[in-house]
């Protein structure tokens, strides 16, 4: 089943052949390394001067060891909340929500058949932002993610109808109506924040439409590192079907699957994670897009290593963007939404220009 | 300083002069401690029309005195009420909280809770739009400068509040000063404005600023704060009751700023911005349920203070913002 499943061998667009000689497992323990490096570097870094030697000794002496062992120091609890309770929980939100955005992208890309396919462009995110932002303006800050996850799935639901009303499910006509959702739930967000927001509470919100990961502690870790472990990790484990479905639903149907009931399982799940992600962190853009894109350069096609590369990939990619956000312009920060857009426009643009291929 | 508005054609020409005069005056005010009043015309004289002034980079003429003037935010609104000009204001639109007693004002009616739409502007007739903000004039907010200058409309936006032309370098109080002179020029009424600024300057000198004290001026937000920073009406009022502003390194009047920073730093004091959309108890929620702020030692000791969010932007009232933060940093013993 393996042989005839795998997508054909494309013949690489631009990377080189030798890079796909490498086995898919050296990727994984490759960037599950540059992750977990990421992560223990980037932790140093940040407005307030603390030392290496004190982050480490903070995060040592919370993980229930001695701090002054591995060179570590002893800090101030004022110092110490801000490793602990200001950047690490921030950096882990990032690298889950960056793991989050590009599985369902890749999800979303292989079922849609679609290499424009991301939360983002198919209005998942539009719409998990307007249900984030009805409930808190609302006050029922408590129901956030599930509302986030209703407002995806809406979005979701609505593109895919409203595609699949005008003809069969081509990539152009899903990109076509998620513009179209996602520019109306976008619009009524806009209105509901004009109509409420007083003052200037509209900075607030605005962090959801650009994506923010400002506020995240750790009850934002508990939420993202949750969805990625309950919904994250059985969709990364949906290689084999996923590829099934590269050849068509015909073919995918012909090899045992269920061709309709799959799909919208699979895009309910993506959902799901997408309205998880956006409820810690706001409509971050670009992330779910290019990634896999990334990944398929280096690694081939087959979506039982595109996946855990692409969680990987977008954790390191979003750690290191939201380090951007919150160092560059210090003392002030940035959405984070505006560096992945100002990095992803661009590299996606290099991906299509490149990759004249992929139709 | 007066004449800088008395003269029209005249008033651009004589502008260097004229700065150099002003830049003059403005160190003797600062050096000269207290009562050494700069010497100054003895009485002021009537306004001369047509009068133009430079604004946010755009001449502003005036034929006459204005008779019909909507205000948009609470500083213009309270500006124009304390120089006894309650009778001009046919509106009043976007205010920021209750404008206090003593300045009267309850029968200026609110026309719009927010920025007003151009037509809605437009069909009061008003000779003249005065804002707290540049950005309330743009064509989805009260309408465009020029539009409405064309449509006989003046418009006139608070000095410390352009974004570029016209904003000063770091706002002191001779610059609020100088706007309350300038709205006395053009209104007519260079004795009130006279009056009103005698009368703040001494209640600035009575005075006794803190030392070694720090503090957040926390104007909003939850996430991202949004605070005073190091050259506006915030760290103006700051630097008269003598506290250190630890976002003083940003050159601007607020800035989004960041809990990291604010956690280092470790303020003695923090002042909230009170308004009708932030209570003091919503951002004390914030810095609270904050596991890092939550240590914070002003947190700890419960050493807050607070000011009212008109007062807090550059206008009349500034001076009674540094008198009860003043006050409240004594009650806290410090």
């Amino acid at each position: 089943m393996t042989a005839t499943i795998e997508t054909p061998s494309r013949p690489a667009p631009f990377a080189g052949r030798e890079l796909r000689r490498v086995p898919p497992t050296a990727w994984v323990v490759l960037l599950s390394g540059i992750l977990l490096l990421s992560i223990v570097f980037s932790v140093t870094l940040g407005p307030a001067d603390i030392r290496p030697a004190e982050v480490w000794g903070s995060i040592l002496g919370h993980l229930g060891l001695d701090p002054t062992a591995l060179g570590g120091q002893v800090l101030s609890p004022l110092r110490d909340g801000i490793v602990w309770e200001l950047r690490v929980p921030r950096i882990l939100t990032a690298a889950a929500v960056g793991a989050g955005l590009a599985l369902s992208g890749t999800v979303m890309q292989a079922i849609t058949r679609n290499p424009l396919a991301d939360p983002y462009l198919l209005g998942l995110s539009s719409g998990a932002s307007l249900g984030a932002v009805a409930v808190i303006l609302l006050g029922f800050g408590l129901l956030l993610p599930v509302a986030a996850f209703a407002g995806a799935l809406a979005a979701l639901l609505a593109t895919l109808l409203l595609a699949g009303a005008a003809g069969a499910l081509t990539p152009t006509r899903t990109v076509l109506a998620g513009l179209a959702v996602s520019s109306f739930f976008g619009a009524v967000t806009s209105l509901v924040i004009f109509w409420s927001a007083t003052g200037d509470t509209y900075r607030e919100i605005l962090s959801w439409l650009l994506g923010s990961l400002s506020g995240a502690g750790w009850p934002a870790v508990a939420i993202g590192a949750g969805a990625l472990l309950i919904v994250g990790l059985p969709l990364m484990l949906t290689g084999r079907t996923l590829d099934a479905f590269a050849f068509g639903d015909t073919a995918a149907s012909a090899l045992g699957i269920g061709v309709n009931p799959t799909r919208w399982l699979l895009l309910t799940a993506t959902a799901l994670l997408t309205g998880a992600m956006v409820a810690v962190s706001g409509s971050i853009g670009f992330v779910g897009l290019i990634l896999p894109h990334a990944v398929r350069l280096v690694a081939g096609q087959r979506n039982r290593v595109v996946l855990p590369l692409s969680a990987l990939a977008g954790a390191v990619f979003l750690i290191w963007i939201d380090t951007g956000a919150r160092t560059l312009f210090d003392p002030r920060e940035l959405p984070v939404g505006i560096l992945t857009a100002v990095v992803g426009a661009p590299v996606f643009a290099l991906l299509l220009l490149r990759a004249r291929r992929i139709r | 300083m007066a004449t800088v508005f008395r003269f029209s054609a005249h008033a651009r020409r004589a502008t260097p002069l004229l700065g150099a005069v002003a830049l003059l005056m403005l160190t003797g005010c600062a050096s000269a401690a207290p009562a050494a009043e700069p010497s100054k015309p003895a009485a002021p004289a009537a306004s001369a029309y047509p009068l133009t002034v430079e604004n946010c980079g755009t001449e502003v003429t005036f034929e006459k005195a204005p008779e019909r003037v909507l205000t948009i935010k609470s500083t213009s609104t309270e500006m124009l009420l304390a120089l006894g000009l309650e009778d001009r204001l046919i509106g009043q639109a976007f205010p920021d909280g209750p404008i206090p007693d003593a300045l009267g004002g309850e029968d200026v009616p609110v026309i719009s809770d927010k920025v007003p739409g151009q037509e809605a502007v437009l069909t009061l007739e008003p000779d003249l739009v005065y804002a707290g903000w540049e950005s309330n004039f743009s064509a989805d907010g009260a309408g465009d400068r020029e539009t409405l200058a064309s449509l006989g409309v003046n418009t006139y936006v608070s000095p410390a509040a352009c974004k570029e032309a016209g904003k000063p370098d770091t706002l002191r109080f001779d610059d609020v000063f100088d706007q309350i002179e300038e709205i006395g020029a053009l209104f007519d009424v260079p004795g009130a404005a006279t009056e009103l600024i005698d009368e703040q300057r001494a209640a600035l000198d009575d005075l006794t600023p803190v030392s070694d004290v720090s503090a957040l001026w926390y104007s909003s937000g939850s996430d991202i704060p949004y605070v005073g920073a190091g050259s506006g009406a915030p760290q103006m009022i700051m630097d008269a009751v003598g506290v250190t502003n630890i976002a003083a390194g940003v050159d601007d009047s607020w800035t989004p700023f960041n809990w990291e920073s604010v956690v280092d730093a470790n303020p003695d004091v923090i002042i909230l911005v009170v308004s009708d959309w932030g209570s003091a108890e919503k951002k004390i929620g914030v810095l609270q349920s904050n596991p890092a702020t939550a240590k914070l030692d002003a947190v700890v000791n419960e050493r807050f203070i607070t000011v009212p969010f008109a007062a807090t932007e550059a206008g009349v009232r500034n001076v009674e913002a540094a008198a009860t933060i003043a006050g409240q940093l004594e009650k806290l013993g410090l």
